[in-house]
């Protein structure tokens, strides 16, 4: 459930380490607060180090603080449901950065990502995750 | 057409509709077994048990459906594994391994807690993936579980028995998950 001024870790290889939430994307259903799988606009709050050759490049993916992207929530603390039933709750919040195109920027995904990302219609994020629980 | 005739139809018609049964599940449907002398004959399937009176007038129906509702997988799950005071239920700080119908079909971790509610009792595992805490709440009597391994029975021969119902301290102790994560990661 994450609204404005909602912080998440980003969980790919894109260099942003921290982002806060901006704006929730397709709200019309979920009150302003986005769960698995919605898109929402992002504030990067803490990144990595641009390396020098990626700074030289024109193609390279760089990644400042303070950009503003779209993003998607993979993990939520806050528990979600399954269509049988289930719950499942993580003990962050994570999203990984896209494009405009719905694409990802980010070549690689570290850590656990939920299911449900294939059930809203994100399964390429949840393909390249190591691990979808 | 003579009247006593049609009489007779319409009353087969109405015990017809009073044996037509709606089965709880596909397994109790598959029970009703063809009559094994003759290809020809019409089995009325069998009508259910009448309901006892007191039931009809409005006592114990809870219990009544505590009875029915759940199917006969569930219902053994329900009075051993997760009933509260059976000698073989299973305590908070328990490892357990479920396989699930739809993903993630493997999930282990150790119970936090079982909420006690008849037909909807749930219980919480909690696990480390990937770095992270993850929990996930199961409903006993959901299809969607295949099958319950219980890895280690907290409060047995050799383990610790828990001094709390629900474990939710676990959230916050990153030592002690870790621990419990590194051997249901051996126990599986």
């Amino acid at each position: 459930m994450l609204g404005l001024k909602a912080t998440m870790t980003i969980i790919d290889n894109s260099g942003a380490l921290i982002a806060e939430c901006v704006n929730v994307l397709k709200s019309k259903s979920t009150h302003g607060m986005a769960r698995v799988g919605d898109e929402i606009v992002v504030v990067i709050q803490q990144a990595r180090p641009i390396p020098a050759t990626a700074l030289a490049s024109t193609t390279a993916l760089k990644v400042r603080r303070g950009d503003v992207r779209r993003a998607v929530v993979v993990r939520t603390k806050k528990e979600d449901r399954r269509p049988d039933g289930r719950f499942i709750r993580f003990d962050d919040n994570a999203a990984v950065l896209i494009n405009n195109k719905k694409e990802l920027l980010a070549t690689r995904i570290n850590g656990a990502v939920s299911a449900d990302l294939r059930l809203r219609g994100w399964a390429k994020i949840a393909s390249i995750a190591p691990k979808v629980v | 057409m003579n009247p006593l005739q049609k009489n007779i139809r319409a009353t087969s018609t109405h015990i017809a509709r009073s044996f037509t049964r709606h089965f709880a599940s596909k397994a109790d449907a598959e029970v009703a077994k063809p009559y094994p002398f003759s290809k020809n004959a019409i089995i009325l399937p069998s009508s259910p048990e009448p309901l006892p009176p007191s039931l009809l007038k409005g006592t114990a129906i809870m219990a009544h459906v505590k009875n029915t509702l759940p199917p006969p997988a569930a219902k053994e799950l329900l009075s051993t594994l997760f009933h509260p005071s059976h000698p073989s239920a299973l305590r908070p700080g328990s490892i357990i391994s479920l396989t699930l119908a739809h993903a993630p079909t493997n999930f282990a971790g150790v119970l936090t807690g079982v909420r006690h509610r008849g037909p909807d009792t749930s219980f919480v595992l909690r696990n480390v993936v990937q770095r992270t805490g993850v929990e996930m709440r199961f409903f006993v009597g959901s299809p969607e579980i295949k099958d319950i391994k219980v890895l280690t029975r907290a409060g047995e021969k050799g383990t610790k028995r828990m001094r709390r119902a629900k474990l939710t301290y676990l959230r916050d102790d990153a030592s002690k998950m870790n621990a419990i994560s590194a051997s249901v990661r051996k126990a599986v």
